[in-house]
């Protein structure tokens, strides 16, 4: 039972690594360009909702859409304004521009909250759903519903209607793209607006179930890779899985050897992942073309 | 020779420094080690890498505790913490040998940093915790370290052979495996050249120097908490190496004597040292991405560094 009840508050917090994992992977499938600063785009998504409903007085629902319309057009204006503009240069520099905007985000965080953790009000106030011996949150069962049909909704866009075949398009030749007549530009800007926009919505869901703090962004990005890296690094179902996996194991290892070592959980999966089984848990090996 | 200009020219800054400017000016020795260490890997070997910190922490304390625990003198840390910083390096890089790279390493380095950090904060009996540990008054065969002059000397002897060594290093064999490396990869693996083996030996030549740079930040400091070698410091060696010029040895120098004083403005505006040195690292890749150093030879022909070329 106990291991039951922890596999399913791990799932709850899993769903939210398999979105953070996923909209890095769709922003590293559309552009190549792993985005070092996502997890600040998270932590940002989580403060704006944080803003617009303790300070400005706005209801969660309308909030949380202006969250993530506002973060959407941050990922639109970070690929136009500073990505883009860097593109001639060598490949390390993408990362050290993720890397400076991420702690801008992160700074403007602090500046603005200073150094205190804040607390979110409730916002579901439902009594939790109890079946024999579980116990399961009225929280727990609101992400599994959003990220479920999110998920549903993006998989679905991605490979079944058309505007998907056009981003399958991009994702494995921008050049022959290009001839087909398709947007390559502003594709990517879109890609980044809705990998940051996906980002928020995981921010946006784990605001009202956890202190925030500036901080936040880091230990997200080290989830997301770990779930990306767990799945097999660019597989968006992948990324999903791994999400799921990792949040199990954290709270299993918490449960059951020491709650010391939920953070670490992540830090060692990413490390004997790579280490062990480069491709991921389901990954097969690639021949490299040389 | 004209190396040693500058070295012999800053024997003369404790006639003019008063004790805070002194400290400042040892803390950017430090600094310069950390940058030079880190432009080992991130500039000539062109590989992203987060797990500057934890080297520059893991030197950091195993010089606290082998000092404050086993009582040796500081002249007989140096070489354990560099040693320490370079198993370090090689920990975080290892997997390169089973062709882990790029992003991927990048990420395995992140990983590889934050667990070190978590063990100095769990690890209390050894290295006391979140409080720290005191760093004990030590001397340099038999030169006392209870002044920043003293410190002062004695930490520019040590830099200033350090540095050198790198400076040999990046015009020797492996120096230049390891630029080539960045340029092309596969056209190094062409030339029998193990690429792997290569990108392994960089991180741990890096470690070690900047494992080394950690043991002189823990003798001027006197304390080491964990805090001091977490995300807050990891911008720093970014934008040092960044604003230098990536892959330059002057620029790496610049790069950490320009920053190194700047934290101190900002600590009173929680918030503002992120948005600044984020801030500093888009706006050097927009307009400047070359850094200080290719301002300097523009300005000065001889300076214009040999080691890099303009792709």
């Amino acid at each position: 039972m106990f291991a039951l009840q922890l596999a399913l508050s791990g799932l709850a917090q899993g769903a939210i690594y398999a979105l953070v994992a996923l909209s890095m992977c769709v922003v590293y499938r559309a552009t190549t360009v792993v985005n070092f600063g996502h997890g600040d785009l998270v932590m940002a998504g989580a403060f704006v909702v944080y803003v617009l409903v303790v300070l400005a007085g706005l209801p969660f629902l309308a909030s949380a859409v202006l969250a993530v319309a506002l973060l959407f057009l941050l990922g639109v204006l970070i690929e136009i304004g500073l990505i883009e503009r860097i593109k001639a240069g060598p490949h390390i520099g993408f990362a050290l521009m993720c890397i400076g905007f991420g702690y801008v985000l992160r700074g403007i965080a602090r500046g603005v909250w200073g150094r205190e953790v804040l607390p979110m009000p409730t916002v579901f106030d439902f009594p939790p759903v109890i079946a024999g011996d579980l116990v399961v949150t009225a929280d727990a069962l609101i992400i599994f519903a959003a990220v479920g049909v999110l998920l549903a909704l993006f998989f679905v866009l991605f490979y079944r209607s058309s505007a998907g075949r056009v981003m399958q398009a991009v994702c494995q030749s921008e050049r022959g793209a290009a001839l087909v007549g398709i947007n390559v530009r502003a594709f990517h800007g879109v890609m980044w607006g809705a990998g940051a926009a996906l980002g928020a919505v995981g921010g946006v869901l784990i605001a009202p179930l956890t202190l925030l703090h500036p901080g936040l962004g880091a230990s997200f990005l080290i989830k997301g890779f770990a779930a990306m890296t767990l799945g097999g690094f660019g597989s968006l179902g992948g990324a999903v899985a791994g999400g799921l996996l990792l949040g199990l194991a954290e709270q299993w290892v918490g449960g059951y050897v020491s709650t010391k070592l939920i953070d670490v959980t992540a830090y060692l999966v990413i490390i004997l992942v790579l280490a062990l089984r480069p491709n991921g848990l389901f990954g097969r090996a690639v021949a490299e073309r040389v | 020779m004209r190396f040693y200009i500058l070295p012999l020219a800053a024997l003369a800054i404790p006639l003019v420094a008063n004790p805070y400017t002194q400290f400042m000016v040892n803390l950017m020795l430090v600094y310069v080690l950390v940058a030079v260490g880190f432009n080992l890997v991130l500039g000539n070997l062109g590989q992203l890498a987060f797990a500057n910190t934890a080297l520059f922490g893991i030197g950091a304390y195993s010089a606290a505790m082998l000092m404050a625990h086993a009582g040796w003198p500081f002249w007989l840390v140096i070489v354990p913490a560099g040693l320490a910083g370079a198993a370090a390096g090689f920990l975080a890089s290892v997997t390169a040998l089973r062709g882990i790279r790029v992003y991927y390493l990048a990420i395995v380095t992140l990983a590889f940093g934050e667990l070190l950090r978590w063990s100095y904060i769990h690890g209390e009996r050894a290295t006391g915790g979140t409080d720290g540990l005191a760093v004990p008054n030590s001397h340099f065969f038999g030169i006392a370290l209870d002044s920043e002059t003293a410190r002062f000397y004695v930490f520019l002897l040590i830099v200033t052979v350090l540095v050198k060594a790198v400076s040999n290093l990046l015009q020797s064999k492996i120096g230049r495996a390891i630029v080539a490396i960045r340029d092309n990869e596969l056209a190094t693996a062409s030339l029998a050249i193990p690429t792997g083996r290569y990108i392994v030996l960089a991180f741990t030549l890096s470690g070690f120097v900047v494992g080394i740079a950690g043991s002189l930040f823990a003798v001027l400091i006197g304390r080491v908490i964990p805090e001091s070698f977490g995300l807050i410091e990891l911008i720093l060696h970014f934008a040092m190496v960044l604003v230098g010029g990536l892959g330059s040895l002057l620029g790496s120098v610049l790069g950490a004597v320009a920053l190194t004083a700047l934290p101190e403005f900002f600590r009173r505006f929680p918030g503002l040292y992120e948005m600044f040195f984020g801030g500093l690292l888009i706006v050097f890749l927009l307009v400047q991405p070359r850094g200080l150093s290719a301002l300097a030879a523009r300005w000065w022909q001889p300076l214009r560094d040999r080691y890099y070329r303009e792709h």
